[in-house]
């Protein structure tokens, strides 16, 4: 039996900032749960199912979140679920609350991810809450490293990036980090982290949640509000250290894309795809994701951002909303990258709008880069390629 | 000669909440010695909600004083307090429906340690503690006789941010392999497991092959070489958070010991810089002496070869091995 069709009806996300200091947790939740069911034109009441996402629990230190927000959403007599793959998990669940459309099990689903990142502290948590942890930056800067050498990438690209995401985001109102004087002096000047990575080539540390409903073919149709379609997703895993394991270019991520592709009938994902929001906490992972996610050949992403492609208004726009770079709510940033790759088919990304993107991809990675969701959407149900 | 230990830390981070426009003022009420309630249509709810629990719509913050006194509706008895309980003698935790308030909150109720004075249906009262921080637990419960008459000096500022320090204490054995690879460490020899089905060499072994899903026992572990070859490096400028005692950038790499698959990763390097450092170089480890070596950071999640047990990694001066050899153990 072939899947219901599923697509986006409604989106909401809350502005993002170091320190939401105005906001419980829950309220925070209901936040962007509430614009989601108003952008629908929705309420609790036509919710069938929840389905939430947040990075691990040592960040805020909330063990089993849901006991709270089973009552903050509404779900009092309906199925809540929980996911769970770390970094990835926003993009995850959503994919999760797809799956549960595409089975013709519920008509209308809410799904949401979080963080609260201001109520703990992410290195801390990421480091096993021990003295002398890596966190995520000093994880992956050895295999950017090894990146930069094998590609013999010039080292202004990761600056590049840095720079092309933050001024997208001054696009973006809801995006945390608005720095309308940065440059590739200043970020090369910031203080270096986790060498060859400097400050302004890390993603921040936000709060915020982001929403998402989703209806089947029937409530899309009925829906006043355009549509995405979710025509094609996948998730793969690998273990996060194995021996042959290739940390560059996971061999899970190429995987991923491999059947995201396929599936959507995808035989050039350079020319196809209009624009994506890939997950790139750390500058050098949009040039590793091109590789990675086979929109560039091995070697060549660099190149791209180089050239200047995957600027707004460039030929394969990246993180038009100015990405995790200046926002991220780590658990929610995996949806609002398919949120965001959502927006810009509906045509609702306002000033970081694509002009007329019909397909865009949503991407988030997790873990030791050993989690991988990502999904592609449409503004027709059946696009022809 | 230094001993292996069980595991015993503790795992905390003061975690904060933000109490947003209802909790927060009634969390500055009981600071201020007053119980507030949230009205939702013609009720009180108290503890206040944010939202209506019926139609989960959102209530604007609208607070009315309840109580000091109320109705137990039912309760439960704590015979052994435990340190983390608001008394060190037993007491009631009770549903305390408050005069003003339509649903019940529950709380603690002190009768003196006598569970014969609790009943349900029995009239209680607020008590304010001296010490508040605009915390639940600044307020309990007695039964209405007891009750005493206070005066209490509101604070200040409005509460809307508390913190709470949320920890973990772990004190466990070591599991037997991490056990033998940590007496290996402190006998200056690097255990690893090999794959019965694949014959690949994990350092540390994790006690089964991942890849082929079996498990592995003491009788697939190898002593290793301590000579290896660097696959991945960075230097580190420590983010200060709560516990890390780090203050200084540092050198930390992954090396791939002679004779196995897997790279050992996160290994401190203190005497050189990241310049310093290339990934094919040979590198040898310089133990400390043996009554100097130190296993205590290991625990069965975390620690590989700790910076305790050697003195520094030196390199051999043989010719680097190419990197593109490497492309496979990145890690």
């Amino acid at each position: 039996m072939a899947p219901r069709p599923c697509a986006v009806i409604g989106v909401g996300q809350t502005k993002y900032k170091r320190r939401r200091d105005d906001v419980t947790l829950d309220g925070l939740v209901r936040e962007a749960a509430l614009r989601a069911l108003e952008d629908a034109g929705a309420t609790f009441d036509d919710i069938d199912a929840i389905v939430i996402g947040k990075a691990p629990d040592a960040l805020e230190g909330v063990m089993m979140p849901l006991l709270s927000l089973c009552d903050a959403l509404g779900a009092i007599g309906k199925p809540i679920h929980r996911v769970h793959t770390a970094g990835s998990v926003g993009a995850s669940t959503a994919i999760s609350a797809v799956n549960l459309v595409e089975s013709g099990m519920y008509d209308t689903v809410l799904t949401i991810a979080y963080e609260k990142q201001s109520e703990g502290n992410a290195t801390w948590a990421l480091s096993g809450g021990k003295s002398g942890g890596q966190g995520a930056g000093g994880t992956f800067a050895p295999w950017i490293r090894n990146y930069i050498a094998r590609s013999q990438a010039p080292e202004h690209i990761g600056w590049m990036v840095a720079v092309k995401d933050r001024l997208n985001a001054l696009k973006n109102p809801y995006a945390h980090l608005h720095l309308p004087d940065i440059s590739i002096e200043k970020v090369r000047e910031s203080p270096m982290l986790w060498d060859p990575l400097h400050f302004l080539e890390s993603c921040p540390s936000s709060d915020g949640a982001a929403a998402v409903v989703l209806g089947n073919d029937d409530i899309a149709k009925k829906s006043g509000r355009p549509p995405a379609w979710v025509i094609s997703h996948a998730k793969r895993t690998e273990f996060g250290q194995f021996p042959g394991r290739d940390t560059v270019r996971p061999q899970a991520g190429v995987e991923c894309s491999e059947a995201l592709y396929r599936k959507a009938g995808i035989t050039n994902p350079r020319e196809q795809i209009d624009c994506a929001e890939l997950y790139v906490p750390f500058s050098w992972y949009e040039p590793m994701w091109l590789e990675g996610h086979l929109i560039a050949e091995e070697g060549e992403g660099w190149k791209m951002t180089d050239a200047g492609d995957t600027e707004l208004g460039g030929s394969f726009p990246v993180n038009m909303s100015g990405g995790v770079l200046s926002s991220n709510p780590i658990g929610a940033s995996g949806m609002i990258r398919c949120l965001e790759a959502a927006n810009q088919v509906r045509g609702t990304a306002g000033e970081y709008q694509v002009p007329g993107a019909k397909i865009s991809i949503g991407h988030a990675y997790g873990g030791a880069a050993q989690y991988y969701a990502m999904w592609m959407v449409s503004s027709e149900l059946n696009p022809e390629f | 000669m230094p001993q292996l230990h069980d595991v015993d830390y503790t795992l905390e981070y003061p975690y904060t909440r933000t109490t947003g426009p209802v909790i927060g003022p009634f969390l500055t009420g009981l600071r201020d010695g007053r119980i507030l309630g949230q009205r939702c249509g013609d009720r009180v709810l108290c503890p206040p909600m944010e939202f209506d629990p019926d139609s989960f719509a959102s209530l604007e913050p609208d607070l009315v004083e309840v109580g000091p006194g109320g109705e137990v509706v039912n309760w439960t008895w704590v015979a052994e307090p435990s340190a983390k309980h608001p008394f060190d003698r037993p007491f009631g935790f009770a549903f305390i429906k408050l005069d003003g308030a339509d649903t019940d909150l529950v709380h603690a109720v002190d009768t003196g340690g006598d569970p014969e004075a609790m009943s349900t249906g029995m009239r209680v009262r607020a008590q304010f503690r001296d010490e508040r921080h605009g915390s639940v637990a600044d307020v309990y419960f007695v039964p209405e006789a007891d009750a005493a008459d206070q005066v209490i000096e509101p604070g200040d500022e409005p509460v809307t941010i508390t913190e709470h320090l949320i920890g973990l204490r772990i004190n466990e054995p070591l599991y037997p392999h991490r056990a033998r690879f940590a007496q290996g460490l402190l006998d200056g020899k690097i255990i690893g497991q090999r794959s019965p089905v694949t014959g690949k060499v994990y350092v540390p072994g994790r006690g089964y092959d991942n890849m082929s899903r079996v498990l592995m026992s003491e009788a697939d572990e190898v002593e290793v070489s301590d000579v290896g070859t660097v696959v991945a490096f960075t230097e580190l400028n420590p983010v200060q958070y709560y516990g890390q005692t780090e203050t200084e950038p540092y050198v930390r790499c992954s090396i791939l010991f002679d004779g196995t698959d897997q790279p050992v990763i996160g290994i401190d390097i203190r005497d050189m810089t990241v310049d310093e450092m290339r990934v094919g170089m040979r590198m040898r480890c310089i133990w400390r002496d043996p009554d100097e070596r130190s296993v205590e950071d290991i625990d069965n999640r975390y620690g590989n070869i700790p910076e305790t047990v050697y003195a520094r990694f030196e390199p051999t001066g043989e010719p680097d091995i190419p990197a593109d050899e490497l492309k496979e153990h990145s890690w």
